[in-house]
């Protein structure tokens, strides 16, 4: 008889060390090469492309000003999205906490004008679209830690309503975000002193410090703190938690909280930064969906979110410039990202289990 | 719009947020320039694609690329006149011109090989003017972005010139890294077609005075303090920065006699955008060109939120249409509302290009856009060493805007009397915004014999009587 191969998925008690860094990186490459395989395929070289993706994102000064510039943001959701996957909860609505931070920040330094100097300023905007960003995921926090209501559909369906809200200011003529008097839908611009484009002719901005330094203390709190182990212990066994007389409502509702509060804290980062105003072209950019992506590659590890979102945001700052240094077209880049993430998912597979092919004897028929 | 390249099928993955409405173009679709540069055809003198060696990386194989390889035709146009830069360009100008005019058929198809072996390889007599052009979306959109691709490949037919496309830009302050980088990799010229493109271009333009922007859709009151943007006042702004836009509203106004005509029970319906000035006006002018047929007339407006979005687009129409309108009119970028209008039987006026084939039978016309001729003249000023900086508003009368072909269901005597309503605009005897004109309460806003000003227009937001909805969206 002939004894037909089987695929047995056996999961592992623990994950070994090497597994966690090997798993991320193996997945890139092979995103890498299956973009590659494409590339082939509809004509274009891979190396150039990706020679050019590289140098573009990574190696020219400008280069590297642009792609730290837009970690800042990726960086903000993607520990959003990071945190809360410590306690298996899953905020799939970064990308509308992101809106409310703009929202929130655009509010704050409209409404506070030109009065206060910029160390004031800029840190109100900060926590005025954190506030913001938190404040929209408090009803999916609240019914998920009260009565268990999937935070995966609620966060996404509120990111709809977010970017209608982001329409609305924006279009509404008349509105506190536009100018008085003009029917353009262009919003205000806020004033000096609270915008960091004044830091010279760059992209990057002080705020990707903060934000690098906001996520190192991330990492401090879930490592070191008895808040951290808490958070540990419900990940690991809710029910062991619960006889331990943790408060585990109590700690998704916080928990939650923050991770709405840095996505948010990304938005108000685009008003200080780049954006200065806001602006409803910020619902084409997916900046809160890609968090989750990287995230997803970083599992686990505060300090890796830093390195994947400045990964990220090359390949997709190289990604946008192929066009203009070659003729690729921007859906290349796109593409990427996209195999980036379903291998990193799919390598999900070989870190949770050991994977072994069995020979398996055909029972007589 | 006679000229009109072959790539019918689009289809559409909508798959996340980054993603949603883009177009993608299948692989195994072909368009007829891929024939063009495959065929034996091309291996004539006077193609410059005679040497393209593999089919495969030729950008033919997607409309995009559709090109003039400007270093092997100016080659083939040697010049033997003292090359003074002007003579230099009128010279090749004009041999360009006849070299595309007689080979049109063979070359204006063909691509070039790479970009990057393009501008190192090509002599330095044939770099005149370097031109970009960004794009919200793709040309495949048959819409907005394709009707300025047209002009874009008329602009490479009349100066024999290579353009940069670059594609899918979001019109927010992410774009200033595109611009930048095109105005370092020394393009001359950068024209943006979206709204949004102007605050982050301005800011690049203060950073490259030799880069000649321009700004389609834009307003220059927007970059000044005043209006919400960075710059104090209009003399602070840079002085090389135009914007061009044109009168959509003759075209529109002409459209709704059409319309006027064709509806059985007075109800039109509107599909519309954005509640911006720009589509406020083309709405007004719409209603009013059907009530100057038919003063019964009313025009019902649905606000879908999105330039671009065919499955939005046409669930608003299918509502109108099951709230009775008979007739349907539109400001968005796809022709999803002529094919509901097609499915019901009701008519259709398009907008942006001469699409009639997507609803033949609906088609009623649809105000168009041509601008191949403001590309190809700035373009030229550029490289004749001026920056075109007004803020252009062309018309029906310079040709910016036009009207599409008449479908079959527009009797005589109806063209007849919109051909001459048209002829009265380009004249300048007739404006469609003329008093007596009343707003949605009878309110008179513009008295008997009035004309609008073009400030008035541009600020329009109030919808004109006979129109049901909300000007605020």
């Amino acid at each position: 008889m002939r004894s037909p191969i089987r695929i047995v998925f056996e999961q592992r008690n623990e994950t070994p060390k090497y597994l966690s860094t090997l798993v991320p990186l193996i997945s890139v490459i092979a995103a890498l090469v299956a973009g590659a395989l494409f590339l082939l395929a509809t004509g274009y070289s891979p190396i150039d492309t990706y020679t050019n993706m590289l140098s573009d994102g990574f190696a020219s000064s400008r280069g590297i000003t642009d792609t730290l510039g837009l970690s800042t943001v990726l960086i903000c959701t993607g520990i959003s999205a990071a945190f809360a996957f410590q306690m298996n909860l899953y905020n799939i609505g970064g990308e509308g906490q992101l809106y409310l931070g703009m929202i929130g920040g655009a509010w704050a330094g409209l409404a506070l004008g030109d009065r206060l100097p910029s160390f004031v300023m800029i840190p109100t905007v900060l926590l005025l679209g954190a506030l913001a960003g938190a404040l929209w995921i408090l009803i999916p926090a609240y019914v998920r830690s009260r009565l268990g209501t999937s935070e995966i559909v609620t966060t996404l369906l509120l990111t709809y309503v977010a970017a209608s809200l982001v329409d609305h200011f924006v279009y509404t003529p008349g509105s506190f975000f536009v100018t008085k008097n003009s029917a353009f839908p262009q919003g205000r611009l806020v004033p000096d002193s609270a915008s960091l484009t004044a830091f010279g002719n760059t992209s990057l901005y002080p705020t990707f410090f903060l934000v690098v330094l906001v996520t190192l203390t991330l990492f401090w709190l879930v490592k070191r703190t008895e808040y951290g182990y808490r958070i540990q212990v419900i990940a690991d066994s809710p029910r062991a938690a619960h006889y331990a007389g943790i408060n585990a409502n109590r700690t998704t509702l916080s928990v939650m909280l923050i991770s709405g509060a840095l996505s948010g804290l990304g938005g108000a980062v685009l008003i200080v930064g780049p954006f200065g105003r806001l602006d409803p072209g910020i619902t084409m950019l997916g900046y809160g969906y890609a968090g989750i992506v990287i995230a997803a590659l970083a599992r686990n590890n505060f300090s890796a979110v830093i390195v994947s979102g400045i990964l990220f945001a090359g390949l997709r700052s190289g990604g946008d410039k192929l066009q203009i240094s070659t003729d690729t077209p921007i859906h290349i880049g796109v593409m990427l990202q996209g195999a980036i993430l379903l291998f990193a998912l799919g390598g999900e597979a070989f870190r949770r289990y050991r994977i072994h092919a069995v020979r398996t004897e055909r029972t007589a028929q | 719009m006679a000229e009109r390249v072959g790539f019918e099928p689009t289809v559409r993955f909508k798959t996340d947020n980054a993603l949603a409405g883009r177009p993608i173009r299948p692989l195994w679709h072909l368009s007829w320039e891929d024939f063009e540069c495959t065929s034996g055809l091309r291996a004539t003198t006077l193609s410059p694609c005679a040497d393209v060696v593999n089919p495969l990386r030729t950008p033919c194989f997607s409309m995009i690329w559709v090109r003039m390889e400007q270093s092997k035709v100016s080659s083939s146009a040697p010049s033997e006149v003292p090359q003074t830069r002007e003579n230099l360009h009128m010279k090749k100008f004009w041999k360009l011109a006849a070299v595309a005019a007689t080979a049109s058929l063979l070359v204006a198809a063909c691509g070039g090989s790479d970009s990057s072996s393009d501008t190192t390889s090509a002599p330095a007599e044939a770099t005149d003017v370097k031109v970009a052009v960004v794009y919200l979306g793709t040309a495949e959109d048959k819409g907005w972005t394709y009707q300025h691709e047209q002009g874009i490949l008329q602009l490479e037919k009349d100066l024999g010139v290579e353009v940069k496309r670059i594609e899918n830009i979001a019109d927010n302050a992410d774009s200033e890294k595109t611009f930048e980088q095109l105005a370092s990799e020394g393009y001359d010229v950068i024209f943006a077609t979206s709204f949004g493109y102007g605050s982050p271009m301005a800011n690049v333009a203060v950073k490259y005075p030799d880069v000649c922007f321009q700004w389609a859709t834009g307003a220059k009151f927007l970059l000044t303090k005043a209006g919400g943007g960075a710059f104090a006042d209009f003399p602070d702004l840079p002085a090389n920065l135009g914007t061009y836009f044109g009168a959509a509203e003759e075209a529109r106004y002409l459209s709704g006699m059409a319309a006027g005509k064709a509806t059985k029970n007075n109800k039109l319906g509107y599909v519309a955008a954005f509640p911006i000035p720009e589509v406020i006006r083309g709405i007004n002018a719409f209603t009013l060109g059907a009530q100057s047929v038919n003063p019964d007339a009313t025009v019902q407006v649905t606000w879908t939120k999105t330039w671009f979005d065919p499955t939005i687009e046409k669930e608003a129409s299918e509502s109108l249409l099951d709230a009775g309108v008979d007739v349907l009119a539109q400001h968005q970028d796809t022709t999803a509302a002529g094919v509901a209008a097609e499915a019901k039987g009701a008519k259709w006026v398009g907008y942006n290009s001469d699409v009639k084939e997507a609803a033949p039978a609906a088609w009623l016309t649809a105000p168009t856009w041509n601008w191949g001729p403001y590309y190809s003249k700035t373009s030229k000023a550029v490289a004749d060493g001026t920056c075109p900086t007004d803020e252009y508003y062309g018309s029906m009368a310079d040709g910016m805007v036009t009207l599409a072909s008449f479908g079959e269901s527009v009797d005589a005597d109806t063209q007849a009397s919109i051909t001459a309503k048209g002829e009265e605009i380009i004249a300048g005897t007739f404006a469609p915004f003329t008093g007596p004109i009343s707003d949605q309460d009878g309110k008179e806003v513009l008295a008997a014999g009035e004309k609008a000003d073009l400030g008035s227009l541009l600020s329009m937001s109030y919808f004109v009587k006979g129109v049901i909805g909300s000007a605020k969206g």
